[in-house]
């Protein structure tokens, strides 16, 4: 057997590793880092056909001021947060280079004129489990319905952000689809 | 050559030797020549073997969808690398062991599978974005590497596929030139050490290439295009650059060999051929031709065109040298735009270009045809085709009567169906 095949395949293994256990250590790393925002969002209930079914996480802030010389830019952007006195994140600015400090999110700016940009997340999707999914997706109609908003917990660190979670009235998601299984199952 | 005809060779050689028609020496040489080949395995075989192996993978990853909530992350990771190392560990043995060919297809779609499965776990598990582009280019880089040491046609093919997917859907402005279609020609080139000292591919890969090629080049083009500051509505200009693309399809520097293959196993000459008398006929239309020379007049102040034109002048003057004269023929409807837009260089001699179009396309035509009866390389029934199709353009276009027109179709009608069988005669006379 030539050695330069077996060369290249345990090249290709080493890859097929590397990559995936690269974005674990990332996202591990923000996960456990970073710092705790919550967006008020909007969602609803679609389906990826290699991943399984997934709630669409929307957060509501998608525009946002930006430097006016910035005029028909596309690309990669970030947005500065701030908490407010609620407790929750909103965009103050969007800037074009990295900034130095502060809490940031790298997004995707998708249109920029007069100062103003449009922008997608970084996240836009929180998977569940397929038996979970229809449920959710009607406590997600529900809750849309009512006037608590809907917040996506997502951790940030180093302009690279995580979803960890989606609640509601202070408690995940996933404590009120149990309790909804449990009423629907026991009522 | 495909396994049946080997087969049906090297039952031929002994006769052919019992008979003299061969000598001994000939007949082991024939013999080692086709050995390897004649041993290997049947289509069946690979596709069932490639069949088992998608199964395996889809029902992988249709596990991985239902989302095994109740788990942590860690055991749902590793979910995700168990069955890759197990594939791996069978492409490890296949490949060490010198499988047979079924085997090593099996291994190397499983293996490619279960890595696209594995990333498909990781961004499940943390919830990552649906840039999806993003995940198939991780998917196919990876894969790459198994269609050359495995030698597999299946992952071959699903990375043609996914290149060119990708490249398509990345025609998207604002996007960095290595995240855009610009970077196909790269993968392209990336498939190349797959046929490292192999046989070169079958005519069916050869097909699924070429149509793939071309999806991903002309979304290169495109992209080139708009890097340019050409924005999609001067589609002539895309189309002129997609027209250049097609005449270098047409003119593919080939060997010896290749060139004495088939049509049939030269699709970038089919495919490039059709195109090019596509635009070559509509652009007999005057309409047509005004835009195409103001399209003409876009694509030039393009870098990418210019490079386009550099390319095709490289491959004209290798045909040239390796008097390649039907497929000169045919690639030159894509220079008269170009020429009669050097002349006239406003746009206004829209009829002239779609008259010398007329005129060039019939002698493209009778040039394929004479070709054959000069003993060259040719493709008659082709040039017949071209003919006939320009009278109807021109009659389609003309302000002559319905029962004008009637007549005029069905005597080309007929005159394409004598020729067909005088060609189709000619052809049985030759080969006694």
């Amino acid at each position: 057997m030539k050695t330069l095949p077996l060369v290249v395949f345990a090249l290709a293994v080493l890859a097929q590793w590397l990559v995936p256990l690269a974005a674990i250590r990332q996202h591990e790393k923000v996960l456990v880092e970073g710092q705790l925002v919550r967006l008020k969002c909007t969602a609803p209930d679609p389906y990826d056909p290699l991943r399984g079914r997934y709630l669409a996480v929307r957060p509501e802030a998608t525009e946002a001021d930006v430097d006016k010389e910035l005029k028909s830019y596309r690309g990669p952007g970030y947005a500065m947060l701030a908490i407010g006195a609620d407790g929750l994140a909103s965009v103050t600015r969007l800037e074009r280079q990295r900034p130095a400090e502060g809490l940031f999110v790298r997004v995707r700016v998708r249109y920029a004129h007069e100062g103003k940009a449009r922008f997608d997340w970084p996240f836009d999707r929180y998977y569940l489990n397929e038996t979970l999914a229809p449920e959710a997706d009607r406590w997600l109609a529900d809750s849309l319905r009512s006037t608590k908003a809907v917040l996506a917990e997502v951790r940030v660190l180093d302009g690279r952000a995580v979803l960890e979670d989606l609640s509601l009235d202070g408690k995940s998601f996933r404590e009120h689809l149990k309790q909804r299984l449990k009423t629907a199952k026991d009522p | 050559m495909s396994a049946s005809r080997q087969r049906w060779l090297l039952e031929q050689i002994p006769d052919w030797e019992r008979e003299g028609w061969l000598t001994a020496e000939g007949g082991v040489r024939l013999r080692e020549r086709y050995a390897l080949a004649a041993s290997g395995p049947g289509l069946g075989q690979i596709m069932l073997g490639a069949l088992g192996a998608l199964l395996v993978g889809s029902g992988l990853i249709a596990i991985i969808g239902h989302n095994w909530d109740d788990f942590s992350r860690p055991v749902r990771l590793l979910f995700a690398f168990l069955p890759l190392l197990a594939a791996q560990m069978f492409s490890w043995q296949a490949l060490r062991g010198g499988a047979a060919a079924w085997v090593r297809e099996t291994a190397a779609l499983l293996q490619a599978l279960t890595a696209g499965a594995c990333l498909a776990l990781v961004s499940q598990i943390y919830h990552l974005g649906g840039d999806w582009p993003d995940f198939l280019r991780a998917w196919f880089l990876l894969s790459l590497p198994l269609a050359w040491v495995l030698r597999s046609e299946a992952v071959t093919l699903f990375y043609l596929m996914a290149t060119a997917i990708w490249a398509v859907d990345q025609y998207d402005s604002g996007l960095a030139w290595q995240n855009s279609p610009v970077i196909y020609p790269l993968l392209l080139i990336g498939l190349l050490p797959r046929w490292w000292r192999q046989p070169p591919p079958g005519a069916v890969l050869r097909w699924f290439m070429a149509l793939n090629a071309g999806l991903g080049l002309g979304a290169a083009v495109s992209f080139a295009a708009k890097l340019g500051s050409l924005s999609f509505s001067k589609f002539n200009a895309v189309l002129l650059l997609w027209s250049v693309l097609a005449a270098c399809f047409v003119l593919l520097p080939l060997n010896a060999r290749g060139m004495a293959e088939s049509t049939r196993r030269k699709p970038q000459v089919v495919l490039g051929g059709l195109w090019l008398f596509g635009y070559g006929l509509a652009a007999t239309f005057a309409d047509v031709g005004e835009d195409l020379l103001k399209g003409a007049d876009s694509a030039l102040r393009l870098p990418a065109g210019w490079l386009l034109l550099v390319v095709l002048a490289v491959f004209v003057a290798l045909a040239v040298r390796q008097r390649r004269w039907a497929v000169l023929a045919i690639a030159s409807v894509v220079v008269l735009p170009l020429l009669v837009h050097a002349v006239f260089p406003s746009s206004s001699h829209g009829g002239l270009l779609a008259g010398l179009f007329t005129f060039h396309l019939a002698g493209v035509g009778l040039t394929l045809i004479l070709l054959d009866f000069a003993g060259r390389p040719a493709a008659p029934r082709l040039g017949a085709a071209v003919l006939s199709a320009l009278v109807l353009a021109r009659m389609a276009d003309s302000d002559l009567s319905l029962l004008a027109k009637g007549i005029v179709f069905i005597i080309v009608g007929v005159a394409f169906l004598a020729f067909n069988f005088f060609m189709s005669r000619r052809r049985r006379e030759v080969a006694r």
